[in-house]
């Protein structure tokens, strides 16, 4: 059994199911547990399914404006105050939305206090709605999440939303993931997808297509990720007709049913969404990687073959190689044979294992999912060398002793981990909001191994301890 | 005499808020006690929010445990996550303390939170031994979150502890109660030093200084598990009941100070953060009032140091210029005092919380002011934002969630209150006491420089 019960778990032994240490010859095809309900009184790293939905999946759209159902706290939360998701204000029919980053700077909620929680918050959110299509006329679309709070009281979201969008005419979306819903912010997700499927692909048409469309699904725009892929689809001739959803307007998602191709990008929060439009609208999807030179290439010719675009694909690869190889070719020299930990919530952690190794020389130790499900860890394990010790859900307990027993120089993983790895004398660089991205494509590759590199040979590592002897004085 | 203009929420709906809900300021309570874990008893969002945020703000490890609750929960009651929760936690970390922390869920769901810790408590027992068991003790902390805000939290958070666990001796320990507010790591240390300059031992309630601003140090650290340094122990807060007396620095965290003084016959002052000249000199009379010890040369002359400072710019850079001011409901208040001490205008002071203090508070400070000041109270963000669309002012004061309004508004932000997150150091810096004050002459002067010395914004000046 590739299983390992961690020391620090000898009280939880449930916990030994999700631990899985590769080993190739155990050919039985052993999947760890995950995508299972946290331990409570864990240090859990997981989110909620509201953070699921709001923070992932629409929390990246340009010009909708966005309706916590909750008291003040999710609000506050979900407000989007990070770097994480930048939009511009151009619109697909070449106009400006007024106000740039406008799903950064704004969020409305209905603030319920306790008389709401008693006697229901229907009406407020009636009112809140019609007070943020007030304060913000501009906007396409409203979206209004249910929480913890709307989610047991049993408001019923849907009803408000239907009514309030034949008052406003135009599309008021509820979305139903309350955060107790699922295990993880992976029910988000899920949520996500099936209600922009169900209620807006397919309700409008783009002002013209091509033979060229793509729907560009998973892709959030994480620091400018996208427009990364945008140029390089764009140098092709291939466009991206719609955009899930960094940097999208709610349009994109009405007309996803026209493109010629899915792309998803994040397998984690978006396959399903691509399934369900190729089944119904026959949209074919492809799951592509574009993290690591080899993948991006690999996936670009794979899109240019669909398209017949063969040579313009192989332009780019090689324009772009050649302007990233001296770069790759110092950090490789810097980096050869350091450890690293990949932490990721979903799919990085098996998008990175093989770049890391292959372009940078490291050395891939452990990887982790917070979120992620079965089909993710098959690819860790395939991906992962013998010895590589794989963890569903890791809690702060566990993670030191994986940095004991595994010493890794890095651990690439999120902000709330990383100051704990510092404090444990190990670097770490942020891979959910990235520290100087963006890191997809080539350039992104180079962007990553740069915080890499910086980030294990920044100095003060070297100066942790203090030196009792002036250097040098002992060998006088 | 100038006046206070209160404007009241005209909305229903909260939009961009500036206060968020009452289990962050639970949380941030419980860890400022020596190895005390905050267990949210909620879903994941409710501590990895909170985790995130702090994270951020202290750029610092945030260990807050979880309940997970989840659709069963919702259903059933959350009884065997609550029960397995603190056993799970307390087995493998041994913390002192557990702060249980309630949110939405739990509070709707109605569970019995005061019923399930003692069953925990058994289940603990029989597990660990009671001699490890008794050396773990639980704090029940009710924080609904429909409810008011985090500094309400606070409030709830310091007060259960206390009531838990403070222990009266027969003599006075001679020392200071401090319930610091939701302040940074700088301030705490501030108030500290203040307090070694005349003499007087504290205890705080509680002490995040050292937890959230811990050094980075291996070979000593305290391992498997890693706990941060420092914290007020289980024992300081024991000892809290012998105290001379009890000082809050943030009018909202009233609620401690009030039930020492009534259980334990002690005097109490409860006001806003003691930020510039007037707020410290008065906190530092109630140090003197309340211990007896004198008010030393050195903190004399610390104080003239930053009137010198203040003597030096105010006339050239400061003098006239219009200020808002938004974010904690004490601090904007202290801040705004202290702003009238430079010669600046308080325009509008805009909180989140309702809060009756910060009115009667801003009301003395309006009445110092030469000219009226505008109160936006139990308000947004957004509020703020149309404000000033309307009536701009020269300079905001506040924290970072309002950095891009004050970009597309071309307003100079200077940073003060949590959270921070697009600067740093802001954590480490004190704004409390004449130190504080100190760095609060110098950060806005330089702010104001380099906005309206640069060429392009000179018309601004006249």
């Amino acid at each position: 059994m590739p299983f390992c019960l961690l020391d620090v778990d000898k009280d939880i032994p449930e916990r030994e199911q999700h631990v899985y240490i590769k080993d190739s010859k155990d050919t039985n095809g052993h999947c760890q547990k995950c995508n299972t309900t946290t331990i409570p009184g864990s240090m859990t790293e997981r989110g909620c399914a509201f953070a699921g939905v709001k923070g992932v999946i629409t929390g990246a759209i340009k010009d909708v404006l966005q309706v916590v159902h909750s008291p003040v706290g999710c609000s506050a939360y979900g407000n989007g105050t990070t770097k994480r998701y930048p939009t511009n204000s151009t619109m697909p029919d070449g106009s400006t939305f007024p106000v740039e980053n406008f799903n950064l700077k704004h969020i409305v909620g209905t603030d319920l206090s306790e008389s709401d929680v008693v006697f229901g918050g229907m009406k407020k959110l009636k009112a809140t709605i019609r007070e943020g299509a007030k304060e913000y006329p501009f906007v396409n679309a409203i979206y209004v999440y249910a929480t913890c709070t709307t989610g047991l009281i049993g408001d019923d979201l849907d009803a408000v939303c239907k009514e309030m969008q034949a008052e406003l005419g135009k599309d008021v979306v509820a979305f139903n993931a309350p955060g107790f819903a699922g295990p993880t912010q992976s029910k988000g997700h899920h949520v996500g997808n099936f209600t922009i499927f169900e209620k807006l692909v397919g309700t409008k048409e783009p002002l013209e297509t091509t033979d060229y469309d793509i729907n560009l699904i998973g892709e959030y725009n994480i620091d400018g990720d996208y427009w990364v892929l945008e140029k390089y689809f764009d140098a092709m001739g291939i466009r991206v007709l719609s955009k899930f959803t960094g940097d999208a307007c709610h349009d994109e998602l009405c007309w996803m049913h026209k493109a010629k191709l899915s792309l998803v990008r994040c397998q984690r929060s978006a396959t399903y969404v691509a399934k369900l439009i190729e089944e119904k609208y026959g949209v074919p999807y492809i799951k592509v990687d574009f993290f690591g030179p080899e993948y991006c290439a690999e996936n670009l010719r794979t899109v240019g073959k669909f398209f017949g675009k063969e040579i313009e694909a192989e332009a780019v690869i090689k324009k772009e190689m050649e302007k990233i190889q001296p770069e790759i070719d110092f950090y490789k020299s810097k980096l050869q044979g350091k450890k690293v930990w990949i932490s990721a919530g979903g799919p990085k952690s098996w998008h990175l294992a093989k770049p890391l190794e292959e372009y940078l020389g490291m050395d891939v130790v452990a990887l982790s999912g917070l979120f992620e499900h079965e089909d993710g860890y098959e690819k860790m394990q395939e991906r992962a060398k013998d010895g590589t010790i794989i963890i569903d859900d890791p809690n702060t307990l566990e993670m030191e002793e994986v940095v004991e027993k595994y010493h890794p120089d890095i651990v690439l993983g999120g902000i709330k981990e990383k100051y704990f790895f510092h404090k444990l004398g190990v670097s770490s660089v942020m891979i959910h909001s990235y520290e100087n991205g963006p890191y997809i494509g080539f350039e992104g590759f180079v962007n990553l191994a740069k915080d890499i590199y910086t980030a294990i040979y920044n100095p003060a590592w070297s100066l942790m301890e203090f030196e009792d002897e002036e250097p040098g004085d002992t060998n006088e | 005499m100038s006046e206070l203009n209160v404007i009241k929420k005209e909305r229903t709906s909260v939009i961009n808020p500036l206060v968020t809900c009452q289990p962050l300021g639970a949380m941030y309570a419980v860890m400022g006690i020596y190895r005390g874990m905050p267990l949210v008893h909620g879903s994941q969002g409710c501590s990895t929010f909170v985790r995130y945020g702090f994270s951020r703000h202290y750029r610092e490890p945030a260990d807050i445990a979880v309940t997970s609750l989840h659709e069963d929960a919702a259903v059933f009651g959350g009884r065997k996550n609550l029960i397995s929760g603190l056993g799970n936690l307390a087995q493998r970390f041994k913390p002192d303390v557990m702060g249980v922390v309630t949110t939405c869920s739990s509070e709707i769901i109605g569970d019995d939170v005061g019923g399930f810790i003692k069953t925990a408590k058994q289940e603990i027992i029989k597990k660990m031994g009671e001699e490890a068991a008794s050396k773990i003790k639980i704090v029940q902390i009710n924080t609904p979150s429909f409810v008011e805000h985090q500094y309400k939290g606070y409030d709830n958070a310091i007060k259960a502890i206390v009531d838990t666990l403070a222990e009266p001796k027969d003599e006075e320990n001679g020392k200071l109660n401090i319930v610091p507010g939701i302040v940074n790591p700088g301030d705490i240390r501030e108030v500290k030093h203040m307090l070694s300059l005349m003499g007087v031992e504290g205890i705080l309630l509680t002490d995040t200084s050292d937890p959230f601003d811990s050094p980075l140090r291996p070979s000593v650290a305290e391992k498997t598990p890693y706990y941060q340094k420092g914290g007020t122990t289980v024992a300081e807060i024991q000892d809290c009941a012998n105290s001379l007396g009890t000082i809050s620095l943030a009018n909202y965290a009233s609620s401690a100070p009030a039930s020492l003084e009534k259980k334990y016959n002690m005097p109490s002052k409860v006001s806003e953060a003691p930020i510039g000249i007037k707020n410290t000199d008065s906190f530092i009379r109630t140090v003197k009032k309340f211990t007896g010890n004198d008010v030393t040369e050195e903190i004399l002359d610390e104080r003239g140091i930053v009137i010198d400072a203040m003597a030096d710019v105010a006339s050239r850079y400061l003098f006239g210029r219009t200020v808002a001011i938004y974010g904690d409901p004490s601090i904007t208040v202290g801040m705004a005092r202290f702003i009238t001490e430079l010669g600046m205008i308080p325009k509008v002071v805009c909180t989140g919380a309702k809060n009756d203090y910060f009115i009667d508070d801003l009301k003395k400070v309006a009445k110092e002011s030469d000219e009226d000041i505008d109160a936006l109270s139990g308000q947004d963000l957004r509020a703020l934002d149309v404000y000033l669309k309307e009536n701009p002012v020269d300079l905001l004061i506040g924290h970072s969630d309002g950095r891009l309004m004050a970009k597309d508004l071309g307003i100079p932000l200077y940073r003060v209150g949590y959270p921070v997150y697009d600067r740093v150091g802001y954590q480490r810096r004190p704004i409390i006491g004449y130190n504080g004050a100190l760095n609060l002459v110098d950060g806005i002067t330089n702010t104001i420089i380099d906005k309206y010395y640069e060429p392009q914004d000179w018309k601004l000046q006249q």
